[in-house]
């Protein structure tokens, strides 16, 4: 159980640098995970965080203490690799108690921790096997014994999951968020899925080049993104962008594109906080913030015309030609639009964003 | 090959260079002799095995010439005594004789004596080597000149250190006779330095071999092993016996089989440091066999040798084999 304070951390390979100035502070007992596209600098973070990479600038603290100079076997953290690294010469038991035995624990105690471990994860059959014999989603379990089989200041999970089918994915996620719950023990977890990121975490921190785009919990980060890129980043089906114009019209504020002329709420226009009131934009709505039909439901629908639509089982996603875009809609699969008909899309202005065309930041 | 392949390329751009590659293709009557046996993926198991049977017949029948005759008359000769001329059949009598024969029994002990330090001294040295080999800034400069040793000839090697132990000039009696660790003899003359001499020849020339093998092996050792049992608490020590030794074990087989065959094989040192010497203290059984076949020219009792020394060989590369071949020290 501890706070984790990362505090100015710079990491350097050669002259490039991995990870830049990031600053986070995980509470103690809570489920972190750093989320980001491969090469963002999130494995490196973590990895500085367990010791196996040297810290090029900047202190890293668990509970106010400053570990950058101690040894990984002294920092008291679990750690669960992405290829499980099992010792394949051992056999299942001896691998879940390779950090009681290294600790000097006593037999007995070894046992009975072991075996506790194994059957919370329901690998108490496996015991006597070794690494080779079992399938990924066990060996995955045995590598979470390994971690559990000791109440550690913290877990790391670096892409614990990435190699497993999607089905034995989603039922990890659960146990992993339940097992995290139960042990009460400050979890930082490093994916690059952000569905595992938003289902599992208290927090969110979303890295991007080496740099820390937003820290929240995965509502903000999904609700209230503080950038394009965050934006474009979290959710499934990715939301949709459109460049717009912004245009003063009367009291009012018209974000103007081709084919429609919408104004911002009122709230929106004093986010907008007097920025980029005239010139370009970029709109954000997800696929879900936005309804189509085939009738004209009101004038402020925008007309388009269906380009494709999937059937995702429950859902239909509608891709529906704007001018020289395209933007995606999710719908129900009664829609039955027909591609290269005219269709209407009204957007639900609680939930659509606009971004600065520039860098990106969000104004709302 | 690649001339065909310009071929196809040319007949794709251009249409008259196609006709003219068919007409080619339908004039060739010439075919490989291989040709006239059918190729195997058509054939049922029984064929497909007379095919490959034909296929490494000649490689058989070469083996068979240079390596499986020799062999044959060894047997033969074992149980004959033979000098040059006459020849006569005597049965186990040369094997029977070994039995109550001193040389050859102590011969035996000093070989194992022999051999067994030195793979203790290569092993230990040669992955100790490799371990501060592994990873330094010096790597390529290292590997090239811990291999100059092995490059050269044995029997060259012999005479270096004859010359490093020389009880006159060399430069080891030297430092040996300065630091008073060495009696009024010299080291080759000494029954109780001898063997150590020997010994020290081998590990020099021999090390390296074991310290390339096992760099080789430390490159597979899974990184992500190591940084585990790290985090799991191992020190480095530790994490060295726990993870890295076992990943080693596979490659160590490999380097210990071949040096403990080439000890029961390679004399050509010991013949010219001490021919066995002083009072036989250096005479490991393959020198004696040499003395037996090449100086007394008893034949028929050197083949006996040879056949019980390559039947142990055989049975020892055996057993080692299944040590090192538990599931325990396998690889994933």
């Amino acid at each position: 159980m501890a706070t984790v304070t990362i505090r100015n951390v710079w990491k350097y390979y050669g002259q490039t640098p991995a990870v830049k100035d990031l600053n986070v502070t995980c509470p103690d007992g809570s489920f972190v995970s750093i989320l980001g596209p491969s090469g963002c600098g999130k494995s490196s973070t973590m990895r500085m965080i367990a010791g196996l990479e040297h810290i090029s600038a900047g202190d890293i603290l668990f509970d106010n203490q400053r570990i950058n100079d101690l040894a990984p076997k002294d920092r008291d953290v679990a750690m669960v690799f992405e290829n499980y690294a099992l010792y394949p010469h051992k056999t299942v038991f001896e691998n879940i108690a390779n950090p009681l035995r290294l600790r000097g624990t006593a037999d007995a105690t070894i046992k009975e921790r072991v075996t506790g471990a194994a059957r919370l994860l329901e690998i108490a059959h496996l015991l006597e096997r070794r690494p080779h014999e079992l399938s990924g989603g066990q060996k995955q379990r045995v590598a979470i014994g390994r971690a559990i089989v000791r109440e550690p200041k913290l877990f790391l999970f670096d892409e614990p999951i990435a190699h497993l089918d999607a089905k034995l994915r989603a039922h990890m996620r659960g146990e992993i968020k339940h097992l995290q719950r139960n042990l009460g023990t400050t979890m930082i977890y490093v994916t690059h899925d952000q569905l595992e990121a938003l289902s599992m975490a208290d927090f969110i921190a979303v890295m991007h080049d080496g740099e820390l785009q937003q820290w929240g919990t995965p509502s903000e980060i999904f609700n209230k993104p503080v950038n394009a890129w965050v934006a474009g980043f979290v959710g499934e089906p990715a939301m949709n962008f459109l460049t717009c114009d912004l245009k003063r019209r009367g009291d009012d504020v018209v974000l103007s594109h081709h084919n429609f002329d919408i104004p911002l709420l009122p709230g929106q226009v004093r986010q907008l906080n007097g920025a980029a009131q005239a010139g370009i934009a970029r709109m954000g709505v997800r696929p879900d913030a936005m309804t189509v039909s085939m009738t004209k439901p009101s004038e402020a629908a925008i007309q388009g015309e269906i380009f494709v639509n999937e059937l995702l089982g429950g859902d239909m996603l509608v891709e529906v030609q704007l001018a020289d875009s395209r933007i995606r809609v999710k719908t129900t699969p009664e829609f039955e639009g027909k591609p290269g008909e005219i269709c209407y899309l009204t957007v639900n202005r609680d939930k659509w964003h606009v971004f600065d065309a520039g860098d990106g930041h969000a104004y709302f | 090959m690649t001339e065909t392949l310009t071929g196809i390329d040319m007949s794709v751009r251009a249409p008259e260079d196609r006709f003219r590659a068919r007409k080619v293709s339908t004039e060739v009557e010439a075919r490989p002799l291989s040709a006239a046996l059918p190729p195997p993926g058509r054939l049922n198991p029984a064929a497909r095995k007379a095919y490959y049977f034909y296929l490494m017949a000649p490689a058989i029948a070469l083996l068979a010439f240079i390596s499986l005759y020799p062999f044959f008359w060894l047997i033969v000769m074992a149980f004959q005594k033979g000098d040059m001329g006459a020849v006569e059949w005597v049965g186990f009598k040369n094997f029977i004789d070994l039995a109550s024969d001193d040389r050859f029994l102590s011969g035996w002990v000093l070989l194992f004596r022999y051999s067994a330090m030195c793979l203790f001294l290569q092993v230990s040295i040669g992955v100790l080597l490799a371990v501060v080999v592994n990873g330094s800034r010096y790597e390529r400069f290292l590997v090239t000149a811990l291999l100059m040793p092995m490059m050269m000839a044995p029997a060259v090697a012999g005479l270096l250190w004859l010359f490093l132990y020389n009880g006159t000039f060399g430069w080891y009696h030297w430092i040996f006779h300065s630091l008073g660790l060495l009696g009024s003899g010299s080291i080759l003359s000494s029954a109780k330095t001898a063997m150590y001499a020997i010994v020290l020849v081998d590990v020099w020339q021999w090390t390296p071999l074991i310290t390339l093998i096992a760099l080789a092996g430390l490159k597979r050792v899974p990184r992500d092993q190591i940084e585990a049992n790290m985090v799991d608490g191992a020190s480095p020590f530790r994490n060295f016996f726990a993870i890295v030794l076992p990943n080693l074990y596979p490659v160590l087989l490999i380097a210990v089989l071949l040096r403990f065959m080439d000890n029961f094989r390679f004399i050509d040192h010991i013949l010219v440091l001490t021919g066995g010497g002083p009072a036989n203290a250096t005479k490991i059984l393959p020198v004696y066999l040499f003395e037996v076949a090449f100086k007394f020219f008893d034949l028929g009792r050197g083949a006996a040798i040879a056949l019980v020394l390559l039947v142990v060989t055989i049975i020892l590369g055996k057993i080692l084999v299944g040590v090192f071949d538990r599931p325990t020290a396998g690889g994933r």
